[in-house]
């Protein structure tokens, strides 16, 4: 057995997901949400403000990290945006009066918190165990 | 020396207050705003009221917004904004935006209130100077100086967004009608006064208009067009202005991906108004004629530059006169400390002096060129 297979089997064997590259994250959601994988078009557009609802009519609740690495992974792989861009188009959201900024948390154990206690919540960490409370998401083309 | 320390004092005292909320969000009740400070110098001629070839300072903006979701579908918000530009603007505090938006789902939604007015790239959010690079917008196509009749409706929009398949991308779309007023601190008002018109109450008129954005398929590329019709009346002690609606069509497309931003906009202002001052009729004509170009690159996370070329021409009057065309090159540059604090500069090779000039700030006459250095810096949260 290679050495990866192994580990592999070993981090199954203790209940946890971790992102399939070392560069990536992995997306969650509140258990309640019905869709088990979502597009990269769907994705950006809910994190992006102009969709409020999963791809099943039912509404979707974005949240954010505040920074570090995994939101800056994030967003260039979901929704191809920097940080500096994400922020931008946010505060013209806001400060138009057209809708209301993602919330944002300084840590991954306070966005799962929040995603496993709030409906439709969908957000992403870097990495989650089986009592996390969440669902995991897997983005599609 | 004094207006140095009460413009500082100004926006040290709202960076002071502000700085403790960071963007408040209690029980779903979200509170956001920003406040900058501006200079600028011009080598001749005074720009936008300032006495700016002396170095000006009287530019300042500060806005503050509370917002709430009443439900998955309904949001409601005010935002207060105050700015000083120049003689313009001033100490009033006004109402930015205050409306109520029930969103029924992704393709159709209702907006009502004051509502800002979608047109072209930016109407909507050029008063919102920390998503910018720029310090000043193409003032062909936004000018700084109107920007408070510009900015909002009071009335509805209909807005939504229609997925046309995997293939073909997102069309967007915004509709509205309502009233739009011209306050007594704008632009228009002391170019009126200029001429001998000294309005004592607003004016405005009603107005609607619409937005189609074309979201392609190709990732980053966006195609639009919006129209915006708006007629004005208004009646001073020494005379009165009649605009029958007129329509104002823009076309625009950008591309923004990663670190580039690339954006262009053709914008078309036909004028055919009516002045009456004591018992003179003097008709106003103008075809206003505008386009800009513009792309910036993110050099660090920190630090972004940009170029733009804005062109304005009047073709109802003599195109060879500075007085009816207006080109600016523009080089600018943003700094960002941290999330909440930037800075920016930016310079302004200006050819022509069809905007942003007026008599009364230029008693001995306008030069046909000046450069420009702008400043700024800001804080949002």
């Amino acid at each position: 057995m290679s050495k990866t297979r192994f580990l592999i089997l070993l981090l199954a064997s203790l209940g946890s997901w971790s992102a399939a590259r070392a560069q990536d994250v992995v997306l969650v959601a509140n258990k309640g949400v019905q869709i088990s994988e979502i597009t990269y078009t769907d994705l950006r557009a809910i994190f992006m403000g102009t969709r409020t609802r999963f791809a099943d009519g039912s509404h979707a609740v974005p949240v954010t990290l505040k920074g570090g690495p995994v939101h800056e992974v994030f967003l260039k792989n979901h929704v191809g945006e920097g940080p500096e861009e994400f922020r931008s188009e946010w505060r013209k959201v806001v400060f138009t009066g057209q809708g209301a900024m993602p919330k944002a948390f300084d840590s991954e154990s306070a966005l799962i918190e929040y995603v496993a206690a709030t409906p439709g919540a969908v957000g992403y960490v870097s990495r989650i165990s089986s009592q996390d409370g969440v669902k995991v998401l897997a983005a599609v083309k | 020396m004094r207006q140095l320390s009460r413009h500082v004092l100004l926006f040290l005292s709202v960076c002071t207050c502000t700085g403790t909320l960071y963007a408040q969000d209690s029980a779903g009740i979200a509170v956001h705003g920003f406040v900058s400070q501006g200079f600028l110098f011009s080598s001749s001629n005074n720009y936008l009221t300032m006495e700016s070839s002396a170095g000006s300072l009287q530019w300042t903006d500060g806005a503050v917004n509370i917002s709430d979701s009443l439900g998955d579908n309904l949001h409601v918000g005010i935002q207060l904004h105050m700015y000083q530009l120049g003689e313009l603007g001033g100490s009033n505090i006004m109402v930015d935006w205050a409306s109520g938006d029930y969103r029924v789902n992704d393709h159709f939604g209702i907006r009502a209130g004051k509502v800002k007015t979608v047109w072209g790239l930016f109407n909507d959010s050029q008063d919102i100077d920390a998503v910018f690079l720029w310090i000043l917008l193409p003032q062909g196509s936004y000018p700084i100086d109107h920007k408070s009749f510009y900015l909002a409706h009071v009335g509805g929009d209909v807005y939504g967004a229609l997925s046309l398949g995997k293939r073909a991308g997102t069309l967007h779309y915004d509709g509205y009608a309502g009233q739009a007023t011209i306050d007594l601190n704008d632009g228009y008002i002391k170019q009126f006064a200029d001429i001998g018109l000294v309005f004592t109450n607003s004016l405005g008129g009603k107005t609607y208009g619409g937005d189609l954005q074309w979201e392609t398929p190709v990732k980053g590329v966006t195609i639009g067009s919006s129209g915006n019709a708006q007629a004005i009346d208004g009646t001073a002690p020494t005379g009165s202005v009649h605009l029958p609606p007129t329509f104002t069509p823009s076309m625009y497309a950008k591309f923004s991906r990663g670190k580039f931003y690339l954006a262009a906009e053709y914008d078309r202002e036909p004028i055919n108004a009516i002045l009456t001052i004591e018992s003179a009729v003097i008709p106003f004509v103008v075809d206003g004629r505008s386009w800009f170009a513009m792309g910036s690159y993110r050099l660090s996370k920190k630090l972004q530059a940009g170029s733009y070329y804005s062109h304005y021409v009047n073709k109802a009057a003599d195109t060879t006169q500075p007085a009816n065309y207006s080109k600016d090159w523009v080089l600018s540059g943003r700094y960002d400390f941290n999330s909440y604090f930037y800075a920016k500069i930016e310079g302004h090779f200006l050819h022509g002096t069809a905007l942003g000039y007026y008599s009364s700030t230029n008693p001995n006459g306008l030069t046909p060129n000046s450069n420009m250095l702008a400043a700024k810096i800001g804080f949002t949260f």
